[in-house]
């Protein structure tokens, strides 16, 4: 039997004190699609950053074709022809296609006319609509992957590691990649495919490699496994999703959160929102589907009132809230869960406890006798972390302490308490394990059963399609449609997130 | 006029080779704030080995060493150790000012008529510093001036034209991308913050040997900020440095010539202040800069 192409013997990597990577071994071979499977910190990553020479192993050895490999730096690995494309590219925005593709590659004089053209070549080759001039900047996300791609073609790569390749694109775009995954390899050559979808895995891979807390937990072919086998590797146990309850009288309840004709202009005098209008009714989910980028941020942060809308009106419960400022706003009974977590919902310096009260310092909620009632909101956070299941040592713990997942539970359960009648969940479950988005879609879900109306922003169609009664799709600031949830496809989301509408073709 | 434009060829040049030296550092993310410092060391040093050994050339070699190891001591607190860029700038400033003070006493001890030496000569170049007007201008300056020359277009053929400037661009804007395509962030950000303490030094040691002759303290009074705006009012590239420094230079060369002239229209403390002033108002001006995206940002990699 041939030697496989890369071997990886017994890799252990420690950050600090806590192991990332223990004692992993697998290998891939000439022309197969090998998918790595497993949970947000599960060591996927890490283990091809140190094949690809971005970590160092503290303990293991690299083979490629039986021999003996040590990779220190992603030259080392380029040389070999490994590439990896990083799950947040790794291209300079202000920079052109060609000064990002040949970066690293060429020495002394650059002789532009020429690599333009070449890699000009190398995209039409594979039948990439790039402009070897085009700003990455310019460029859509699908694009930029595709200029991601073309790095490592240009590298002449023939280990292809892709690090959570599908999370941007529109269900198109991805089985466009998944068709040039499969041309690439049927030429031999070989690609890793880190993933935490179930789904990819089956359609795209060859063998699968499931990881769970830094160690192997299987390495199975394709057809001899099935998606329940592969979700209980990955977890180790088996997770039963939420159900929801359907919901009957929807249309003749009262609606709760009113947005009209709003328009938001950005710093750069760009439109970011162009004419957006919904409503939410009382136990409602209304879920907003698309590309990453495409006014959903924009429509939560004009909601709250963190950016002026220039036109539009928002009112909540009848109450006009367009004049009204951010506090005046969550006042009325508004809960927020931000995307960005780390920016926006917590201060990882503070405890828990303190991170529960920042929404509420300047009212009178916490206070007694003019002083903040420490023992009262200290009870407060231990009864939280009791009912959220929140892994931490106690309220007065440092909220960077905690995991992502368990970080997620706090701001969950402090916007749930502050969002009296509505509440966004803006990406509620990006970067959580399954356990904690289970978790987390649990308490959205019992939030709509009691009365809540709900505006839920994902990127993720699987978490939109299980939660929400009626999803809105947005395209560059604009909304394509709003769908009953039954009313509509995986095929049809996707078209409209790409900007296709039926009667209108591509938006400008 | 001609002379008043040849002066302020002359008094942009310094600044020239400062606001180079930002342009290179910035691009790769690292800004200079000990700029100040390195001016007063290459002031310092280039004075001090001219005075001691009597050779210009020496001096001025003396200025881009000193200038080259206060830029590293900064490179080293700001890149490897990873300190604020701004708080190390003022701290190694601060520190410079009292360095140099004490080591003029160390030598010199307290001398009655101040140290003076001869300053770098006027080369007319021959042929070309005949030609009417220009001449006078352009090629009867110091060795100095004839080197910023070649400074500026060969600066922009190195970041723009080879593998080089790709890197130092692309490092400023995405060290990231810089560490994934297999080259070392931490180490082009030192070696570019070097070069840019070689360039500094050069530029200080132009007001104490290049034509004042002499040292103070406070010879340096700020042109190392003014150097570190031009950076920015110039867009980060060679060309508008180059138009930035001259703006000042031009500025400079007013107040003196006012000063000197004997008119009093206004109080001579305000054409002294004349360029400072101006680096306010431009600043305020200039509505779009090309930050490069990184800029002050130290590159941490988890490892």
């Amino acid at each position: 039997m041939n030697k496989p192409l890369v071997e990886l013997k017994g890799i252990t990597k420690y950050f600090a004190k806590v192991i990332a990577n223990k004692n992993v071994s697998f290998s891939v071979n000439d022309g197969e699609v090998l998918a790595l499977l497993g949970e947000n910190g599960a060591g996927k990553s890490t283990i091809m950053k140190i094949l690809y020479g971005l970590y160092k192993e503290d303990e293991g050895q690299i083979f490629m074709n039986g021999e003996h490999k040590h990779i220190s730096s992603p030259k080392d690995a380029m040389a070999l022809g490994i590439t990896m494309i990083q799950q947040h590219f790794s291209l300079v925005p202000a920079h052109t296609v060609t000064e990002n593709i040949i970066l690293g590659n060429v020495k002394g004089r650059i002789d532009w006319k020429a690599y333009e053209q070449k890699i000009g070549e190398l995209a039409q080759s594979y039948g990439f609509d790039i402009d070897p001039t085009a700003r990455i900047k310019d460029l859509p996300v699908g694009l930029q992957q595709k200029v991601e791609i073309l790095k490592a073609l240009y590298l002449d790569a023939h280990l292809l590691i892709m690090d959570e390749p599908t999370a941007v694109l529109t269900p198109q775009e991805a089985s466009k990649l998944m068709g040039f995954v499969k041309e690439f390899t049927d030429q031999g050559h070989s690609v890793i495919f880190i993933t935490h979808k179930l789904k990819e895995v089956m359609e795209v891979a060859d063998r699968i490699i499931v990881m769970r807390d830094g160690e192997v937990h299987g390495d199975v072919k394709r057809e001899d496994t099935d998606e329940l086998e592969l979700s209980r590797l990955m977890i180790g146990r088996d997770l039963k999703p939420p159900k929801k309850s359907e919901d009957a009288g929807g249309k003749d309840r009262k609606v709760v959160l009113s947005v009209e004709n709003l328009s938001v202009i950005g710093s750069d005098d760009v439109p970011k929102l162009t004419d957006v209008s919904f409503d939410i009714r009382e136990g409602e989910i209304l879920g907003i589907a698309g590309v990453s980028g495409n006014g959903q941020q924009e429509i939560c942060e004009a909601i709250i009132g963190a950016i002026p809308s220039k036109s539009g009106r928002i009112s909540l419960a009848g109450e006009d809230l367009s004049e009204q400022n951010i506090r005046e706003r969550l006042e009325t009974g508004i809960g927020y869960l931000p995307a960005d977590r780390f920016r926006d919902g917590m201060i990882m310096d503070m405890s828990l406890a303190e991170n529960m009260l920042l929404k509420e310092s300047f009212g009178d909620k916490w206070l007694k006798r003019g002083f903040l009632d420490h023992g009262r909101l200290r009870r407060y956070t231990e009864d939280i972390i009791k009912d959220y299941e929140v892994k931490a040592p106690g309220a007065g713990a440092m909220a960077k302490g905690l995991s992502g997942g368990n970080q997620q539970k706090v701001v969950v359960a402090r916007e749930v308490g502050s969002g009296g009648k509505f509440i966004i969940f803006n990406q509620p479950t990006r970067g959580l394990d399954l356990g904690a988005i289970n978790h987390v879609h649990k308490t959205i879900l019992a939030e709509r059963d009691k009365g809540k109306s709900i505006l839920l922003v994902s990127t993720e169609l699987s978490e939109i399609f299980a939660l929400s009664d009626r999803i809105a799709v947005v395209y560059k600031g604009k909304i394509q449609g709003i769908f009953d949830h039954n009313d509509l496809t995986i095929e049809k989301i996707g078209l409209l997130m790409a900007g296709y509408n039926d009667d209108k073709g591509v938006q400008a | 006029m001609i002379n008043l434009l040849a002066r302020a060829l002359m008094m942009s040049t310094p600044l020239l080779y400062g606001s180079i030296a930002e342009v290179y550092a910035e691009r790769t993310g690292m800004m200079v704030t000990a700029i100040e410092g390195i001016f007063l060391m290459g002031a310092w040093g280039g004075f001090v080995v001219t005075y001691l050994t009597g050779n210009l050339f020496w001096g001025v070699m003396t200025a881009m060493l000193v200038g080259v190891l206060t830029a590293a001591l900064y490179g080293w607190i700001t890149v490897y150790l990873k300190q604020h860029q701004v708080v190390t700038g003022v701290a190694i400033n601060t520190l410079v000012l009292g360095l140099s003070a004490f080591f003029m006493r160390v030598i010199f001890g307290i001398p009655i008529t101040p140290l003076t030496i001869d300053p770098l000569p006027h080369i007319h170049i021959p042929v070309l510093s005949k030609i009417p007007v220009l001449g006078v201008i352009l090629f009867q300056q110091n060795i100095l001036t004839y080197i910023v020359y070649l400074i500026i277009p060969l600066s922009y053929f190195v970041l723009y034209k080879t593998s080089v400037g790709l890197i130092i661009r692309s490092t400023g804007e995405n060290p990231e991308a810089v560490d994934v395509a297999g080259l070392p962030v931490e180490r082009i950000r030192f070696l570019v913050v070097l070069l840019a303490g070689a360039l500094g030094g050069v530029a200080g040691s132009f007001y104490s040997i290049g034509f004042l002759g002499l040292f103070t303290t406070n010879i340096i009074g700020g042109r190392g900020w003014i150097a570190f705006a031009i950076c920015f009012l110039g867009n980060w590239n060679p060309r508008g440095a180059f138009f930035g420094a001259l703006i000042f230079g031009l500025a400079e060369a007013v107040g003196i010539y006012i000063q000197s002239s004997g008119v009093e229209l206004l109080p001579n403390e305000l054409f002294i202040a004349l360029p400072y002033i101006l680096t306010i108002v431009l600043t305020v001006a200039r509505r779009s800069f090309n930050v490069p995206a990184k800029l002050g940002i130290p590159y941490k990699k988890e490892n």
